[in-house]
């Protein structure tokens, strides 16, 4: 009895202190958060003021006037539409190309057996270390030859040729997961290796997918260098490009260079929203595989 | 008496093959000729010198001893390329860990907070930076609002050679939600039953966390310096997108070097030969890092000593 009720009052304690860390977890990753989202608000509140607000001493916290007109103002002379489309020309084949190539090469490597596979697995999760910066040169070298330089085929096709090491494994980590079995009552039925994939596989891995397509548009989003080595004729100007453009024509119009930023911003949102969910399944999956 | 281990016959199914390579074309492709190929030719070409359109002269390793007897820009370069991923990886890896852990814990609104930290990491990084040099204005800036109300003087958070580093890396920290993520997901994966065991022996919230959290997340610790490292290693984004190298040499990042040296210069062969130098220098941090991994990264059912 003694014993029963010194446990439970132990347990109660606690819990108690328990509740105590969890309240100051949060309070910690309340402020926290604040100040991360700080700088995006900061940024979303100057595209809504005019130049004359912002230049003021102190700063105001709120836009005085919410001038919602700055944004028809800036995509008069901002060619979002424009360079939003053609950021989408790269980038809608490349995540295509990517996700649909990373997932054969996953799916081989997860579940055929062939000769050579310990190599070539080798040979891929290494390529992952290599810097990718020291084959700039070679491969602008070479595309220079070809004669495409100023378009948008060296950005597109290496996306291509397997989606990256990265994907291909995290695509492999998730087809291990699917019952082999599955694969066996395929067989079983006369399916082939390739309608395996097609049928068994990839339904049970759409979400892999997702997340592979999902961290190619963010990395390709983000990847300035390429675009800047490859991409020298404006009207073929990228959304990053272009916003560098504009900064540089529009010195201390900082109004209009946060209301382009702001417009820059949205499709990376958007995009996030919908793959949420995606993302952090995926990452749990592979994370754990050192 | 000894059996002598029989040799597998291993009977690969031709049409099993004939699949797996069909699968596998686009990567193998992708491998040798984006990956591998290009790397050897950035050795090779690092040994001429080319404007991309004359005759390479073929030179040895002079651009080597350019670069490191007569290029006083190199040694900058290679300078704070090393300083910017020093604090950035390290003030990275503390932060995602920190916020990590606190997002581990069983509090309302996770994944709204957990969207929350992640969200840097999805904004296009030329939005991002040029947001940022907003922020940092010398006579606007919201900083230096901050900076103001403390009593100091307004501050040069870009164009001052000691200041771009530490700047940079703050915005650096500030994107790092994809390691937050990685970190969440091996925390999740401790098990509860160490804890437990410990608690009942006695152990408080601090020692559980040094002798067991960390441990158990040593492998994912392992992979997020890794990875990191050898992406910061290759700083570019920032210098293209904001400070074009400067202040002096204040963001001359070996990759910038590289990138001017090729495509503003045209030195292609010069602009190999930092490449090339970049290679050597992540490889020795890997093998650092690897080296050292075996003291003390704990795997799971790992017997040690």
């Amino acid at each position: 009895m003694i014993f029963a009720f010194n446990n439970s009052s132990r347990l109660a304690s606690r819990r108690k202190r328990e509740k105590a860390a969890n309240f100051l977890s949060m309070a910690v990753l309340v402020v926290l958060g604040a100040i991360v989202m700080f700088p995006i608000y900061w940024i979303f509140r100057s595209s809504l003021m005019s130049n004359g607000e912002l230049y003021a001493y102190p700063p105001a916290f709120t836009p005085p006037n919410w001038r919602f007109s700055n944004y028809r103002d800036t995509l008069e002379v901002f060619e979002y539409w424009k360079f939003l489309g053609n950021t989408m020309t790269i980038l809608v084949p490349s995540v295509i190309g990517a996700v649909i190539t990373a997932t054969m090469g996953g799916y081989a490597f997860a579940r055929l057996r062939f000769r050579g596979k310990k190599i070539l697995f080798m040979l891929c999760v290494g390529s992952m270390l290599l810097p990718s910066m020291v084959t700039l040169i070679p491969l602008f070298v070479v595309w220079a030859k070809i004669g495409l330089v100023n378009t948008y085929w060296p950005l597109i096709l290496p996306h291509f040729c397997g989606g990256g090491a990265f994907n291909i494994f995290l695509i492999r980590q998730f087809v291990k997961t699917v019952p082999r079995e599955l694969d066996e009552a395929a067989t079983i039925d006369g399916c082939g290796y390739f309608r395996i994939l097609v049928y068994i596989i990839m339904p049970a891995i759409k979400s892999a997918m997702i997340v592979v397509g999902l961290l190619k548009f963010i990395e390709l989003w983000n990847d300035l260098l390429q675009q800047v080595t490859y991409i020298t004729r404006r009207d073929q100007y990228t959304l990053a490009l272009g916003l560098n453009i504009f900064k540089g024509s529009f010195n201390d119009d900082w109004s209009s260079i946060m209301c382009a930023t702001c417009l820059s911003f949205i499709p990376g949102i958007v995009f996030y929203l919908i793959g949420q969910k995606y993302f952090v399944e995926g990452i749990v999956m592979t994370g754990m595989k050192n | 008496m000894t059996v002598k281990p029989i040799k597998k016959l291993v009977k690969y199914n031709k049409a099993e093959t004939r699949t797996a390579w069909l699968c596998l074309l686009p990567s193998v492709i992708g491998l040798v000729c984006i990956t591998y190929l290009p790397m050897i030719a950035s050795f090779a070409l690092s040994l001429f010198n080319w404007d991309g359109l004359g005759e390479m002269q073929y030179k040895g390793l002079h651009n080597y001893v350019k670069l490191f007897t007569s290029d006083t820009k190199f040694y900058s370069s290679l300078w704070v390329t090393l300083k910017y991923s020093f604090m950035s990886v390290t003030l990275s890896i503390v932060y995602s860990m920190m916020i990590a852990l606190l997002l581990n814990r069983k509090i309302p609104a996770r994944s709204f907070f957990r969207a929350i930290f992640y969200l840097p990491y999805v904004l296009p990084a030329m939005a991002v930076y040029l947001g940022w040099k907003w922020l940092y204005d010398f006579n606007h800036g919201f900083l230096n609002y901050i900076v103001r109300l403390l009593g100091f003087a307004p501050v040069k958070f870009l164009d001052s050679s000691t200041l771009v580093t530490p700047s940079l890396a703050f915005i650096a920290v500030w994107l790092s939600g994809n390691l937050i993520v990685i970190f969440l997901a091996g925390l999740q994966n401790v098990p509860r039953t160490y804890h437990e065991a410990a608690e009942i022996d006695g152990a408080n919230a601090w020692q559980r966390f040094w002798k067991i959290t960390i441990p158990c997340m040593t492998p994912i610790i392992f992979y997020n310096l890794l990875m990191s490292l050898v992406s910061n290693l290759q700083v570019i984004t920032p210098a293209l997108s904001l400070t074009k190298g400067g202040p002096g040499t204040g963001s001359y990042y070996m990759c910038f070097m590289l990138y001017q040296q090729a495509f503003k210069s045209h030195k292609y062969g010069y602009g190999s030969a930092v490449a090339v130098v970049l290679f050597i220098l992540i490889a020795i941090f890997t093998a650092i890092l690897f080296a050292t991994s075996k003291g003390w990264i704990f795997y799971e059912g790992d017997d040690k000593e």
